[in-house]
């Protein structure tokens, strides 16, 4: 009773994301401890701490690869603790894991059409157009494996995959890794840019504190699969003594 | 020119197998014994349809092909999607697929005997002479099937999203999952089409050379073998190493005996194991995680 109380409240705030007390983990081994976090409409909510806080874990949770052990994780007034990845992508929750990810055996267009499997044919076609208009990169190397892309390539690749379904919350995991400087600042501002043309929320992992402080609204610091802080990211951002002992 | 003929012949039905085994194996990531009993089911379904119904062959052989993908498409659902669930481990699910293999091997055995059953058609014909080759309608029938049925198999892997989605799956599972892909779903259709194709080279080599319950075996080590030697996931490599291993056979049974053609195909494969594990084409399979 209480809980669909619950969901009804979360369905009546702009809130696109609610996470409650949440517990998750991989077989024995505990990785977060009550977490709890929210995303709104428009917003883009970063999530920082140190290697092996469970960033990538929280993530893993809410998309569905992993299980939830405990807790609520409500989507747009649903309760999506045991959806399938699936079922979240056509809910509209898409996730890039860390690492670049892309099909390197397929070519740039096949794995836009993977990123829109779940569409009709038509709306594939028209949101893949759609998207390309964002990446200019890709257009010229439709045909190209992506296996043979540039490492900023590939990310720009992984990104527009992740657009295709018009997701409501786009889960970003370190989309800077392994970028150049230049290529950091470029893959940044296309986030900052879809951000606004769209008003996709995102939920962005990065270890590149700074330039993500300075691209979102809020910001959640895990320390130990434990919020440490959530609040103000331009706030944070001009606190050096406090981003400091986060990370110690 | 006979030789020539010969191997491309035994190529045929070499690749129609091992198409069906190594789509299996890249997507679904684990060796799929049983893949010879499918094999073995088509010519015994035709035989039962044309012989006990007295259905005439043009009709009981697509009904045959169909049971036969409905063979593989139940091992799936029955057996390895249960324990895929359970997370079992690759090797479970071959010693679950061996247990499959002699289980319905025995079963086709004790049904239907273990003498040589045919559905030859009876009217023996004469051989075709092509290019001073004598060739079977039958067998000129293999080589233009499987070369028809490789045509469409690249085109489905190429232009439909469900052929895209299956490329997907065997590339990287975890991100298929991630994308949205239902990969029990695609690994169904996985089976029913290798199914469907090893059903087919069944039928047609029984057409060939008669049926008997074990045929099967050779077969899937016929297929693995080239699989192996082509490098495990590349089409042209697969075509490749079909031809190469016919051509071991054929050249070491032309010229020193038939009973060398089996030692021969092992020959090859080791080989190709102590010096390129990886195949002509293949690439290193990755393991992907996240
Ligand atoms: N597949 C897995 N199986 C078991 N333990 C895992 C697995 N993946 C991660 N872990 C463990 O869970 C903890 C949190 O990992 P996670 O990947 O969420 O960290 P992270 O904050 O994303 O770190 P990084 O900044 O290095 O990406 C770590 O202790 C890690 O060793
Ligand atoms: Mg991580």
């Amino acid at each position: 009773m209480l809980k669909s109380l619950r969901h009804i409240f979360n369905r009546c705030t702009n809130n696109v994301l609610t996470i409650e007390r949440l517990k998750s983990g991989y077989g024995k081994k505990q990785v977060l401890f009550d977490v709890s976090l929210d995303v709104k409409e428009r917003e883009i909510v970063a999530i920082i701490g140190p290697n092996g806080c469970g960033k990538s874990t929280l993530l893993k949770t809410i998309c569905g690869v992993i299980p939830a052990w405990k807790g609520d994780i409500d989507f747009n007034g649903h309760r999506i603790n045991n959806a399938t990845p699936a079922q979240n992508v056509c809910r509209g929750i898409t996730f890039a894991p860390q690492g670049s990810r892309v099909f390197d055996e397929l070519s740039v267009a096949e794995n836009l059409e993977i990123g829109g499997f779940h569409l009709s044919e038509k709306q594939r076609r028209s949101r893949t157009d759609e998207i390309l208009q964002l990446f200019p990169v890709l257009e010229r190397r439709l045909q190209q494996e992506a296996g043979r892309l540039s490492g900023g390539e590939q990310q720009m690749l992984a990104l527009a995959r992740v657009l295709i379904p018009s997701p409501k919350l786009l889960m970003l995991d370190e989309p800077s890794l392994g970028l150049a400087p230049g290529l950091v600042e470029e893959i940044f501002a296309k986030i900052a840019e879809i951000n606004s043309q769209t008003g996709v929320s995102i939920l962005i992992v990065e270890q590149r504190v700074r330039a993500v402080l300075a691209l979102s609204h809020r910001v959640c610091s895990l320390k130990l699969g434990k919020v440490a802080l959530f609040g103000n990211a331009a706030e944070l951002g001009e606190d050096s003594e406090k981003l400091k002992q986060l990370f110690l | 020119m006979q030789l020539v003929a010969n191997i491309i012949i035994a190529a045929s039905t070499i690749l129609l197998v091992g198409l069906g085994f190594a789509l299996i194996y890249r997507v679904v990531r684990f060796f799929h014994f049983a893949h010879g009993v499918v094999f073995t089911s088509g010519p015994y379904a035709a035989f039962l349809l044309t012989t006990r119904l007295g259905l005439p062959l043009a009709i009981s052989i697509p009904i045959a092909v169909v049971i036969s993908a409905a063979l593989g498409a139940t091992m799936e659902l029955a057996v390895y999607r249960p324990l895929r669930r359970k997370g079992s481990s690759p090797l479970v699910l071959l010693m679950a697929s061996l247990g499959i293999y002699v289980l319905l091997q025995n079963t086709i055995s004790l049904a239907f005997g273990d003498d040589t059953k045919s559905i030859r058609p009876n009217t023996i014909s004469e051989g075709i002479r092509v290019f001073g080759a004598v060739i079977t309608p039958v067998q000129l029938l293999t080589v233009a099937i499987s070369i028809g049925l490789l045509a469409a198999m690249i085109v489905f892997f190429r232009q439909s999203i469900m052929g895209k989605a299956l490329r997907a799956v065997a590339n990287d599972p975890v991100l298929a999952n991630i994308s949205g892909i239902d990969s029990d779903r695609v690994i169904f259709w996985t089976f029913v089409i290798g199914s469907a194709l090893a059903g087919i080279a069944g039928i047609m080599v029984a057409m060939d050379v008669d049926m008997t319950p074990n045929m099967g075996m050779n077969a899937l080590m016929m297929a693995v073998v080239a699989v192996i030697v082509g490098g495990v996931g590349s089409m042209p490599g697969l075509i490749l190493g079909a031809v190469l291993l016919s051509a071991a056979q054929q050249l070491s049974s032309w010229f020193l005996g038939s009973q060398w053609q089996e030692p021969m195909a092992f020959a090859v494969l080791l080989v190709f194991l102590l010096f390129r594990p990886q195949g002509f084409l293949g690439k290193r399979v990755k393991n992907a995680s996240i």
